[in-house]
């Protein structure tokens, strides 16, 4: 942002005088570097939007107008049928079924796994001892790939011969349907992706975290505040745009989840009864199992809706409750302002220009001010 | 913006490298070098026991090199197949298709070559004939040489038969099932002894023995014209509510088929019988050894099966029109097929030929088989296959066979459910969703 608001000063000052020596070949050279100037970012970003083009707005495209048709995976283009592949999908139990376990796994893996996250960044976030080790170690998951992280956890949550189930028998306890009952099978699902998410998306608030100033802390903490509220008060509404960015992220990966129930259950596409089969995995069943690629292409443009609203919905909701906490801080210490403006007009007529100094810096009156305990009590 | 010519020099090199690297990046990579060598690829799928064979073959034919794929199940294979169909692009110079997607696949036949051009029809003696006539298309072209077929007899623990006070040597099994007479019901009310004597279950789970029971019938999920035969199939129902009964009664163990708790279900007892075809023995003999069992473990081979002769899958090797060696795919293919290579074969992997020389060589040799108590497992399997009937595969016989009536059994097992009624419902709307308004 602020390079691009600096830039025109800069050009200007900097291409005014190499243009002034040089008075008649303005022409082509000068009209190039112009060029140059003018067109060349684009280029450099260019690359991007090319690629992007290519792999994501023309199979977009594409799969919307296979949508149209009736389509056979094998069998290739065949009748256009308009929406009804659209409607066909609507009315499918499968598919609101689907739905239901996506936004269910969603749920128990997205929300444990922000909040587990904020914790550990915050305990990271503290003086520790060996700082490094500690922030690679709950990266570790991540880099494990996900088929790996599925083949572990469906020994850890096998029915028959699992850990889990093995040593809940061996206290006499009834094994957990793992795999055959809804419930418990999300949540096994939940905690393969928990396990490998929590660990990235800590480190990415840590990091929003570290950039928050230490001197609001330390005026906070003179102020009075204890860890907890400053961590309510500065930390959360200071790495507001993270956490909408680690939210909408979590929201796109946690509805396109695929990988772990496909490999929960090798055999079947998401459980002998559907308990975990997720939106793309009946997607993939519909493309390659079943070969309707027309309905396959109306499940992935609904599931893209989905997605799109989903971001848009945690998008105002994580942006409303981060505003409501800053809006009321800046609110707050704005009054604050107000009244130590006016206190200090009052006191400046006795001549006390301390408090000037004060007022410049630190805008929040301290406990050192014992003039006003009412203006204190009711902020807090 | 402020850069110096080298500069820009130096980032109008890098941009056009990064677009030559994006132009050229798409462009595929050939399978040969330019030495003359060629790269067959081959995907199979399950246990196929064809690793020495393509030793054997790149030996004998210096200029080729195999890369093998193999994938774990049949359903998976299928799905990676219908996938790269669909894409035009990445099949295997010889790929491995099962008996029940050839239905499917015959839609679409013009997708792979017509083996006859590269001398198939010289060597259709050497098969049974309906073998060879299932690898062929309406239009005559052959599309897929067969490899094994299923001849099904009865896996069985020795062991445990014999703990439950039952006969446990192979010739008193096959007469405790009835012999050449041997009934669903006989197998079933022998289940109820062994499961009232041990409690234990009697078979592995209710899927496989379905579809044992479904492809002894004369038409199973289609009829010979092709008709869908489910809804109101009276045989059908009546052998469903026979095996709704046996798994109500405890005597399935519910283990997940193909998996088997990474073998252990077959080393700890949880189940006594399986019904087993010829190439079943090889997911046996893998599963076995991933769960710590051997030959002590007390698995053995009967010569009967419920029902009479029965035939559960079977594959052949076919080569996709994208293939840029088709010529040698279907040498090789042709090579993997013959009579001597399906004996090697059978020794690798347990299965049962479908060539009639490699099926009199298994009776003649009668070569015990270590891990299954010693019993002749390929003279056996060829006593199975008398009578065995080549029955009709529709379109949609794989989906019908894994995504209908193996989660309306699976709810049997689970004891979800305990009505037969509730379970064939289920298998109906299943079917009706996922086929008939598909």
């Amino acid at each position: 942002m602020t390079s691009t608001l600096n830039r025109p000063p800069v050009e200007s000052s900097s291409s005014g005088p190499s243009r002034t020596p040089h008075k008649a070949p303005v022409s082509m050279k000068h009209r190039l570097s112009a060029l140059d100037v003018k067109a060349s970012p684009y280029l450099y970003i260019a690359p991007f939007f090319i690629l992007f083009a290519i792999v994501g707005l023309f199979p977009l495209v594409y799969t919307f107008f296979v949508s149209l048709y009736d389509w056979h995976t094998l069998e290739g283009q065949g009748q256009f049928v308009g929406l009804s592949n659209f409607t066909a999908v609507l009315a499918d139990h499968f598919f609101w079924n689907s739905l239901f376990n996506t936004v269910s796994i969603f749920l128990l893996s997205t929300i444990p796994q922000l909040l587990v996250a904020v914790v550990i960044a915050a305990v990271l976030d503290q003086n520790l001892r060996a700082k490094t080790f500690w922030r690679m170690s709950i990266l570790l998951p991540y880099v494990v790939t996900p088929v790996a992280v599925a083949m572990i956890f469906s020994n850890v949550f096998g029915e028959n011969y699992g850990l889990i189930n093995n040593i809940l028998e061996s206290f006499g306890i009834d094994g957990v349907g793992w795999q055959n009952d809804t419930l418990p099978s999300h949540i096994a699902i939940a905690t393969m992706v928990n396990w490998r998410w929590t660990g990235y998306n800590a480190l990415i608030l840590l990091a929003a975290m570290q950039s928050v100033p230490r001197d609001i802390h330390e005026s906070a903490a003179l102020d009075g505040a204890g860890a907890t509220r400053r961590f309510f008060s500065i930390t959360l509404p200071s790495i507001r745009p993270t956490m909408i960015f680690v939210i909408i992220t979590a929201t796109i990966g946690g509805l396109q989840i695929f990988t772990e129930p496909r490999l929960f259950d090798p055999v079947t596409a998401g459980g002998s009864q559907r308990q975990f089969q997720t939106t793309v995995l009946y997607l993939w069943e519909m493309a390659f199992f079943r070969q309707n690629f027309g309905k396959a292409s109306a499940i992935a443009w609904l599931l893209f809706l989905l997605i799109v609203i989903f971001g848009l919905i945690n998008f105002l909701l994580s942006r409303s409750i981060a505003t409501a906490e800053g809006r009321g801080a800046k609110a707050r210490s704005q009054r604050r302002l107000l009244k130590l403006r006016q206190r200090e007009a009052q006191e400046s007529m006795r001549a006390r220009p301390a408090a000037s100094v004060l007022a410049e810096t630190v805008p929040v009156p301290g406990p050192t001010e014992p003039t006003e305990p009412n203006a204190e009590g009711s902020t807090r | 913006m402020n850069l110096s010519r080298r500069t820009k020099l130096a980032s109008g090199i890098a941009g056009a490298a990064a677009f030559a690297l994006l132009a050229t990046g798409c462009a595929s990579s050939g399978g040969d070098s330019a030495d003359g060598n060629i790269e067959l690829t081959v995907t199979t799928f399950g246990t196929f026991g064809y690793d020495d064979l393509y030793k054997e073959y790149e030996k004998a034919n210096p200029n080729i090199t195999i890369k093998a794929t193999n994938i774990d199940t049949g359903g998976n294979a299928r799905t990676d197949m219908v996938t790269k169909l669909a894409a035009g692009s990445g099949l295997s110079d010889v790929v491995a298709i099962e008996e029940g997607w050839l239905g499917a696949i015959m839609k679409s036949s013009d997708k792979f070559v017509d083996l006859t051009e590269y001398g198939a029809a010289d060597v259709k003696d050497n098969w049974v004939p309906w073998k060879y006539e299932q690898g062929t298309d309406p239009e005559g072209r052959v599309i897929g040489l067969g490899t094994d077929i299923g001849p099904q007899g009865l896996c069985y623990n020795g062991k445990l038969f014999e703990a439950a006070g039952l006969p446990s040597d192979r010739e008193s099994v096959a007469e405790l099932l009835g012999g050449d007479d041997a009934t669903w019901e006989k197998y079933f009310e022998i289940g109820q002894q062994y499961k009232a004597a041990t409690g234990k279950a009697w078979y592995d789970q209710s899927g496989f023995v379905w579809n044992s029971m479904v492809n002894q019938m004369e038409e199973g999920y289609y009829t010979k014209d092709g008709e869908l035969n489910v809804e109101g199939n009276a045989d059908m129902r009546a052998n469903f509510d026979q095996l709704a009964k046996a798994t109500v009664s405890g005597l399935s163990a519910n283990q997940e088929p193909w998996v088997w708790g990474k073998g252990k279900g077959f080393v700890d007892g949880s189940f006594a019988t399986m019904v087993c075809p010829g190439w079943m023995l090889g997911n046996v003999k893998g599963s076995l050894e991933s769960g710590g069992g051997d030959a002590s473990t007390g698995w053995d081979f009967a010569d009967v099966f419920p029902g009479g002769a029965s035939n559960w899958g079977g594959a052949f090797l076919s080569v996709p029109t994208t293939s840029e060696h088709p010529e040698e795919a279907a040498a090789l293919a042709k090579w993997l097929t013959a009579p001597e290579q399906q004996v090697k074969q059978s020794a690798a992997a347990g299965n049962f030929p479908s060539t009639i020389k490699a099926q009199e060589k298994l009776v003649e040799e009668a070569t015990p088989n270590e891990l299954f108590n010693d019993a002749p497992t390929g003279a056996i399997l060829a006593s199975r296959a008398e009578g065995v009937i080549a029955q009709f595969k529709g379109p949609d016989d794989s989906i019908i066979q894994e995504n209908v009536f193996g989660p309306a059994l699976k709810l049997l097992d689970t004891g979800k459910t305990k009505s037969a009624d509730e379970a064939w419902d289920k298998a109906m709307s299943l079917l009706n969703d996922l086929v008939v308004n598909n």
